[in-house]
């Protein structure tokens, strides 16, 4: 009975799952529609924490994809214990980059039919750039940085988000920096590089409106991601974002256009002032959204 | 500045490095190409293509970060490529980039960061993971030596590529990613010399680095496959580069030798100290 017991507990864990892209989901909630899993919903934000959901949240919606987003599923049924991650007609399928090109090759889209090959492949350097490289940067100051008024740090987090949550997954973020290479250095370091990566975004952006001129792609749905996390940290004060508002401003002046461009519902996902937070699974009432289980 | 990236090494003065010369710290010269790694060749190629003078010293001891390559420089140790090419920049007054615009310089760093944070695990992966590459063929030919440092690389590496992510891919998404990053270098490159131009620049440097592993010390794999078939202008740029710059390729490379050791360098190779170099 016991050892019934342990080796459901063992072959339940996300780890020891094999790793192939598209497992079989549980329960198909609703056909053609993409479940977003792994989302969180913030008080000035709409996804909390990751770049990811976000870029993904927003690709969803510049190519006019029907889709829900379920609240409450997390990494724990993620394919690849990280999320964003969906669930589409029975399948289950993880990595955002890999969603998209899903999503693309299933409803057959093309963000990017404006560009010409070589302004893709230097979309994808920037995209790169951003994914792998300044990602570390906003998590470590996320998990890693030593904030030193910690209780009082950005918005009420609540006791188990402050006090066993974030230290938790804090660890875990400290060993993923280690092993990519990036977490070896000092935080001037890190925030250094950062830096460069920034100043790079901003002198290739310039004065155009997008990345690639007046029309946005799918490439500026994956900056858009990571720049709103600087912009709009629960942790106010990082460099960063001192850059952002400061010498960058042209970066802050892209967010807010992208953010009137595909969430003109920006003010209905997010949770405001009033609802306090004590778990991941809440949202505004008048979220648009939000799948609701029958 | 203090940082853990320079530190001032007072027993290095006891070694009687020359004074004014880079002394950079690998793991030995590769096979086919000039290092079994991607980051000593880029930084190596920096240094000659800036013409600064410098020398090999090749060992096992690795940098406070536990990464190779790392130099020494009058007494002061530097660690991690990026950050060694900007000490080096500013200590030499370089300028590599020079003829690039601004604009130009931000795709470079974009394409370079592709190059070393995404492209590269796929150079790990199809080394250490994937069981249908020739891989062996570039190792020493005693097993357990072989087995001994295999292990624990491995376990390192696989643990570093769990933190990063990409390891949790399986092998053909990484491959399908390792492809879509070399397509988009290799259309960027489309049928010019170099990266911007006729001149190379400083990031050439770092994607020579990586496509020489490809091109050279990648047996039966798909990134070689796919360097040398539908992206052969990326093959060109590597013959380019290798001439340019490393006229004594012969000279550095371990060639059809049996090995002994990983850690191993030709009796030609020019960089290597000699004693006379010492103070």
């Amino acid at each position: 009975m016991l050892i019934k017991r342990l080796r459901k507990i063992v072959k339940g864990s996300a780890k020891l799952r094999p790793k192939y892209q598209r497992q079989g989901a549980t329960v198909v909630y609703a056909k053609d529609i993409v479940i977003l899993c792994g989302v969180i919903r913030w008080m000035d934000i709409p996804c909390f924490l990751s770049p990811f959901p976000l870029k993904l949240e927003t690709y969803l919606k510049f190519a006019n994809i029907p889709y829900k987003v379920a609240l409450g599923k997390g990494r724990g049924e993620s394919p690849k214990d990280k999320i964003p991650w969906i669930e589409y007609n029975g399948l289950k399928i993880g990595d955002s980059s890999l969603i998209i090109e899903f999503l693309n090759e299933e409803f057959n889209i093309d963000l990017n039919k404006n560009l010409n090959p070589t302004e893709k492949a230097i979309g994808r350097a920037f995209q790169k750039m951003v994914e792998e490289n300044m990602f570390w940067g906003h998590a470590h100051w996320l998990f890693c940085h030593n904030h030193e008024d910690w209780p009082n740090v950005g918005r009420v987090l609540g006791t188990y988000l402050k006090y066993l949550d974030f230290p938790m997954t804090g660890r875990r973020v400290k060993g993923y920096i280690h092993g990519h290479g990036i977490g070896r250095h000092t935080e001037q370091e890190l925030y250094a590089i950062v830096e460069k990566d920034l100043r790079a975004i901003c002198t290739f952006l310039g004065e155009k409106k997008f990345l690639f001129g007046d029309e946005p792609c799918e490439y500026d749905c994956a900056i858009f991601g990571q720049l709103a996390q600087l912009l709009w940290c629960p942790f106010p004060g990082s460099p960063q974002q001192i850059l952002i508002k400061g010498d960058l401003k042209n970066l802050e002046e892209y967010c807010y256009r992208m953010k009137e461009r595909f969430w003109p519902d920006w003010e209905q996902c997010i949770l405001g002032d009033k609802v306090p937070i004590a778990s991941f699974d809440i949202c505004n009432p008048a979220d648009p959204h939000i799948l609701k289980e029958k | 500045m203090a940082s853990s990236s320079r530190e001032s090494s007072a027993r290095s003065n006891k070694k009687g490095f020359p004074r004014d010369t880079v002394v950079l710290h690998q793991i030995g010269r590769g096979k086919y190409a000039p290092s079994i790694s991607p980051f000593p060749i880029k930084l190596e190629t920096y240094l000659r293509f800036a013409n600064i003078p410098y020398v090999s010293v090749h060992g096992t001891k690795t940098s406070s970060k536990g990464k190779i390559p790392w130099i020494e420089f009058n007494g002061e140790v530097v660690n991690d490529t990026s950050f060694i090419i900007d000490f080096l920049n500013k200590k030499f007054n370089v300028d590599l980039n020079s003829h690039l615009s601004p604009t130009d310089r931000a795709i470079a760093r974009a394409f370079q960061k592709m190059v070393e944070e995404n492209l590269f695990w796929s150079l790990v992966y199809s080394r250490w993971f994937d069981k249908q590459t020739k891989f062996e063929t570039l190792a020493p030919n005693s097993f357990i030596y072989t087995w001994v440092i295999a292990t624990y690389l491995k376990n390192g590496a696989k643990k570093n590529m769990h933190g990063h992510g990409i390891g949790r891919h399986s092998k053909e998404e990484i491959y399908h990613i390792a492809e879509k990053d070399i397509r988009a270098l290799s259309v960027f490159l489309g049928d010019k010399c170099f990266l911007f131009g006729d001149e190379p620049c400083e990031e050439d440097c770092a994607v020579f680095g990586l496509l020489s592993q490809f091109v050279w010390q990648s047996p039966a794999t798909p990134q070689e496959a796919l360097v040398k078939g539908d992206c052969k202008n990326l093959e060109e740029y590597c013959y380019r580069m290798k001439e340019r710059f490393w006229p004594d390729w012969e000279q550095c490379i371990l060639g059809d030798r049996e090995l002994r050791s990983f850690i191993e360098c030709p009796d030609t190779d020019p960089s290597v100290m000699k004693k006379e170099d010492k103070e």
